[in-house]
């Protein structure tokens, strides 16, 4: 049996893991499921696009840097990219979010962000058609690493800016100022307000925060496979199974949780059969739950 | 010597519009004071000490601190204007550590100064340098309040505002916790407190008022409020023997 299974499981854990954050900061700190969190994944996906469109339009065609299939072009685009999706976040929040956040029952704003998932997606179909595309078509040569695994250099550099992130967002919501305050917020809304924490600042962080790694993990996608108005879509179940295996609240139960989805994922591909990708996951996820029903890294509620 | 810190005056305040809980309260609070307002339950105590920090929508009348209005500031805006709130229950944040608590309480600081005050803390409150690690969640009650009030001082408030302190605590805390108070007291905070333990409060208490169906109906020192005959009728809710209320006891009926 080729041990391949794992670089890919990383790599879709990845995503999933990077998409997760942004799900379970929502979850426990703006306390409602957003449903359009794959939404923004794509929409930073096409973002990004847009932006390297723009530059070769400016620029005409950059070399990509050896041995990466792409060039400076991309990375100014992520950040463009990253940027746009915040905004949107924030736009959505101002114009939709924060009013159904007002309400007492959470399934309000659930229902509200499944309403904006659709319209961000057809409004991405319109816009776009749904016709797959690619940030390049060359082909990529895999190396061998040993033990049968093969990787490509695209595959490495992506899997060192997943940690740099997660390490990165980890540092802030633990040693910042503004990450205690989002623990705050998740863990006593009322009382952060009393201690003189701005709500309104640690929801707009909340949503920079979420959008950004969601558009991180949506370029990823469209650099490793390829880009579709439904990618974060599709992502969604695995995101949110992610969030809730590693603990909801939890960033670092979250990216856990998404590389044992990515993993399990990978591995059933490989040894029972493609049609079985998802069903495993969601096997593995009850399990966990049936044995630790709170997830990985998740806190008893008082 | 007696200058006022707090005012709140004429204030009506509740949940629900139209459906006032707090009915007209007009209290005032001196600089370097202990103020404890009493009342039966369900006099609008803790709604009426929540409106005042700005938890419960106030539809009449006004709040002034140092002079400045500071009527229905929001929460988070009180404890920029001087006024520090501690809640009955919920008053720290249970899965971060002792430190981080105070920590987070430091946001509204200038950045350099923090240390300094999270230490000058711990010099105050001993037990809780001894826990510093410790999540807030797994602190003894008595801990847990001390680590609230200290929360609540760090930003060096005008006024320190709690509602029923020694709430749940056992017996030995909740002298601890009056103790601590006093303490506070003397190092120069004014301090108005909700409280159900009467007995305790008005032992450490310069004044108190009675708080009756939303409105205070009582002030008085606190030294002799306690063997005031009205202080059993408002408070305990008890009439003094009416006329007819030998016929009562002779039916049996009387409580």
């Amino acid at each position: 049996m080729s041990l391949q299974f794992v670089v890919d499981g990383l790599l879709t854990g990845s995503m999933i893991g990077l998409g997760a954050i942004g799900v379970t900061l929502t979850y426990s700190i703006l306390r409602f499921s957003n449903f359009a969190h794959g939404d923004f994944m794509a929409w930073g996906t096409y973002a990004t696009l847009t932006v390297v469109g723009a530059i070769a339009a400016m620029f005409g065609k950059v070399a990509p840097i050896a041995p990466l299939s792409f060039g400076w072009p991309l990375i100014v685009a992520l950040v463009v990219g990253a940027a746009f999706t915040a905004l949107l976040a924030l736009l959505l929040d101002k114009v939709l979010f924060s009013r159904l956040r007002k309400q007492e029952q959470a399934i309000i704003a659930v229902m509200g962000s499944f309403g904006a998932s659709m319209a961000l997606r057809s409004l991405l179909e319109f816009i776009f058609t749904s016709r797959p595309t690619y940030f390049s078509r060359a082909i990529q040569i895999a190396m061998p690493v040993g033990f049968g695994i093969r990787i490509t250099p695209d595959q490495i550099a992506l899997l060192i800016l997943t940690a740099a992130l997660v390490l990165a967002v980890h540092l802030l919501t633990t040693r910042t100022q503004t990450g205690r305050s989002m623990q705050a917020m998740s863990q006593n809304p009322a009382l952060a307000r009393i201690a003189g924490i701005d709500v309104a600042s640690v929801v707009r962080v909340t949503w920079v925060i979420g959008a950004a790694l969601a558009c991180v993990a949506g370029v990823m996608i469209g650099v490793l496979v390829q880009i579709r108005p439904l990618m974060g879509f599709d992502m969604l179940l695995p995101m949110f199974a992610a969030a809730i295996l590693g603990g909801i609240g939890s960033i670092p139960g979250a990216v856990l949780g998404g590389l044992i989805i990515g993993l399990a994922e990978a591995g059933a591909v490989q040894l029972i059969g493609a049609e079985w990708r998802a069903a495993v996951s969601f096997i593995i996820l009850m399990a966990v739950l049936i044995v630790r029903p709170i997830g990985l890294f998740g806190v008893r509620e008082r | 010597m007696n200058e006022t810190v707090l005012v709140v005056s004429d204030l009506e305040a509740g949940y629900e519009p139209g459906v006032p809980i707090v009915r007209g309260a007009s209290i005032t609070v001196n600089k370097g004071e202990i103020v404890v307002v009493l009342g039966p339950n369900g006099a609008g105590k803790s709604s009426l000490i929540k409106a005042v920090a700005g938890l419960v929508p106030i539809s009449r009348g006004k709040v002034l601190l140092d002079g400045q209005d500071i009527t229905a500031a929001p929460a988070h805006i009180m404890i920029r204007l001087g006024l520090a709130f501690v809640p009955q229950t919920e008053n720290v944040f249970p899965r971060m550590s002792v430190e981080d608590n105070l920590k987070v309480a430091c946001g509204i600081l200038e950045r350099r100064l923090a240390p300094a005050r999270i230490e000058e803390m711990y010099a105050a409150f001993p037990d809780l340098l001894r826990q510093r690690r410790t999540r807030a969640g797994n602190l003894s009650g008595g801990q847990r309040q001390m680590l609230a009030v200290a929360r609540a001082l760090i930003v060096h408030p005008k006024v320190l505002v709690l509602d029923e302190p020694s709430a749940g605590l056992s017996p030995k805390f909740v002298s601890m916790v009056f103790e601590m108070l006093s303490d506070i007291r003397k190092s120069g905070v004014t301090i108005l407190l909700v409280e159900q333990n009467a007995k305790a409060a008005l032992a450490i208490g310069d004044r108190a008022y009675v708080l009756v169906e939303g409105k205070e109906r009582h002030e008085a020192a606190a030294s002799t409020l306690w063997d005031d005959p009205v202080i059993a009728e408002l408070y305990l809710g008890q009439r003094p023997l009416r006329k007819d209320s030998a016929r009562h006891t002779e039916t049996g009926g009387a409580a």
